[in-house]
């Protein structure tokens, strides 16, 4: 049981790092980034070219950011940019047609059977144990990259220069922009941070997993659309407890012989959060505003 | 092939007026794959399990569908917008996960054996509920969903019911979505749960939004296009996804209210000129 425990935080921990990720485009510009998904299923397979060209394993996560940080930036001009204003429900489906179509094209270079990572053994078998539970260094790795980049993220917002402008934005776009901030400037910073955490993340999941795999974008990456909004609606700290709680129910789905119902568990609890609070649990601002109007 | 074009054609342009109907009142669902495979197994089981004719086995499953579709339409229809299309997606994967593990249903394995739907059949479906979509656009019912969709507040104020309005449009659409289930199922011969992906789902809604949403013309228009277009350019062949997804991008850039954007004449329309 604690071992699935264990497993479930692992898995909540990727879960929290794609949230985080949808829900701070939806919290700082209000759009919902349905191409995110994709942007997370593309980490793997930018970790399989990074392993195949002989890299070594460290390297496929920088490299994961950058290169899904830059489809963020791809995203965010073709989808969002020239849709303004209040068209929440036409960005959302923009960028559903923009993960469509780098899906295919993924599909195209790399067919229909997901190709497996090639993982040295002291990574995936070797590990830790403790409490009759065993912790392979990779799970180790999962959980220090993502707790890292959570720290990380949440002291660029709260302390760093940008990370005040992104929160004046978040407030209100006029308001920042009248005090002479960049709000397109910040609007990429967004969406490239955000982009690039789901990418590592797609990484990890991949290493995980063993294989790179493009059904991940629409099974793992709705889940994680579903844990933000139960987390809440733009806000991070809920995307992380709301990706751990998720991915601890999952593994306790497992423990008591229903994993084939596993997948339900995120779907279910989102229906039901939003039914009795629709602006998530910890979800505040704007979102609360815009369900009670 | 000619009767594989006809069909699937008809299918899509059922499951695009599907959500069509659940737009009349201001609801995007990207649940239609959900009711579409509860259409298609209720309507399976009953013709392979208990011998009714396929015919016979077409309104239960659409009103099961429809049922369901109030189950979870009841509560949920509360939640507005962008909140709601998660829970529409909740229920595509939801339904899928059940489907999976029912022993009824045959679970990942699939359903087999249903037969007796021709492309005949799909054309006669298509020109049944567009007559009736046809109706309602002309009728005082379409007046009341206008002022659901543009503006629900307006709607309360005139003492409109707006739960009760949402819910007959969400389930109206669940059951055509179940009556284009039951086609397919009765057409293919033999489904999976993976049949009715979430993808299955996207891609009826951006039907619609590639057609246009003012008029039932749109949604027809779109699912028929983007059906055929790749079966006639050979170069589009396997290229579907993408050229979809480039479409509905260029689109939502140039013409934001999708390509057929009138309103359906009606009779006051004509009048005020």
């Amino acid at each position: 049981m604690i071992q699935q425990i264990l497993n479930g935080l692992i898995i909540g921990s990727m879960y929290a790092l794609v949230a985080i990720g949808f829900t701070l485009v939806l919290g700082v510009l209000d759009r919902l980034n349905f191409a995110h998904t994709e942007i997370f299923m593309l980490g793997g397979f930018v970790g399989l070219v990074v392993i195949q060209a002989g890299g070594p394993l460290w390297l496929t996560l920088p490299v994961a950011f950058g290169v899904c940080g830059g489809m963020g930036l791809v995203v965010e001009l073709v989808c969002f940019r020239r849709i303004e204003g209040d068209a929440r429900i036409t960005a959302a489906l923009s960028s559903v047609a923009a993960g469509l179509i780098i899906d295919d094209l993924l599909q195209k270079v790399y067919g229909t059977d997901p190709p497996s990572l090639p993982l040295p053994g002291y990574i995936t078998d070797a590990g830790v144990r403790f409490l009759d539970t065993h912790l392979t260094y990779l799970d180790l790795l999962i959980v220090g990259v993502t707790l890292a980049l959570m720290l990380a993220l949440q002291l660029f917002v709260a302390r760093s220069r940008t990370g005040r402008a992104i929160r004046a934005v978040a407030d209100s776009h006029v308001a920042a922009s009248l005090l002479g901030i960049n709000v397109r400037r910040v609007t990429q910073q967004v969406f490239f941070l955000s982009a690039a955490l789901a990418g590592v993340a797609g990484v990890l999941y991949a290493l995980r997993t063993d294989i790179a795999n493009l059904q991940a974008g629409l099974t793992f990456g709705l889940k994680a659309l579903a844990v933000m909004a139960i987390g809440g609606m733009g806000d991070v700290r809920g995307a992380v407890i709301g990706g751990l709680a998720v991915g601890v129910l999952e593994g306790l789905a497992f423990y008591w012989g229903l994993g084939g119902y596993s997948d339900l568990v995120v779907w279910i609890a989102m229906i039901l959060v939003l039914l009795v609070r629709p602006a998530g649990l910890f979800g505040g601002g704007v979102h609360v505003r815009e369900l009670r109007a | 092939m000619i009767p594989d074009y006809v069909f699937f054609t008809c299918d899509n342009i059922l499951l695009a007026w599907s959500v069509y109907a659940v737009l009349l009142s201001g609801n995007l669902s990207f649940a239609q794959a959900a009711f579409m495979s509860i259409g298609c197994y209720a309507a399976g089981i009953l013709t392979t399990q208990y011998g009714f004719p396929f015919y016979a086995s077409i309104p239960p499953a659409m009103a099961l569908s429809a049922i369901i579709a109030i189950l979870f339409g009841f509560p949920a229809l509360r939640i507005r917008g962008i909140y709601l299309i998660l829970v529409t997606v909740g229920i595509t994967f939801i339904v899928r996960v059940a489907l999976e593990n029912m022993t009824i249903t045959g679970g990942v394995h699939g359903l087999f054996g249903m037969s007796g739907a021709d492309q005949w059949d799909a054309v006669g479906a298509v020109i049944l509920v567009g007559a009736l979509l046809y109706m309602v656009s002309r009728s005082p019912l379409q007046r009341l969903l206008d002022v659901v969709r543009e503006d629900d507040q307006v709607a309360a104020g005139l003492g409109v019911n707006l739960t009760y309005v949402k819910l007959v449009s969400f389930a109206a659409g669940a059951a055509i979505a179940a009556l284009a289930g039951a086609l397919y199922g009765h057409y293919l011969t033999f489904v999976r749960p993976s049949n009715f992906d979430i993808l299955v789902s996207i891609f009826c809604a951006l039907y619609v939004i590639l057609g246009g949403i003012n008029n039932m013309w749109g949604p027809a228009f779109g699912a028929a296009f983007m059906t055929l277009l790749p079966e006639f350019i050979r170069a589009l062949q396997g290229w579907r996804p993408t050229v979809f997804g480039v479409a509905i991008i260029v689109l939502l850039l140039v013409r934001p209210d999708g390509v057929l954007p009138f309103r359906t004449l009606s009779a006051r329309w004509g009048r005020r000129g």
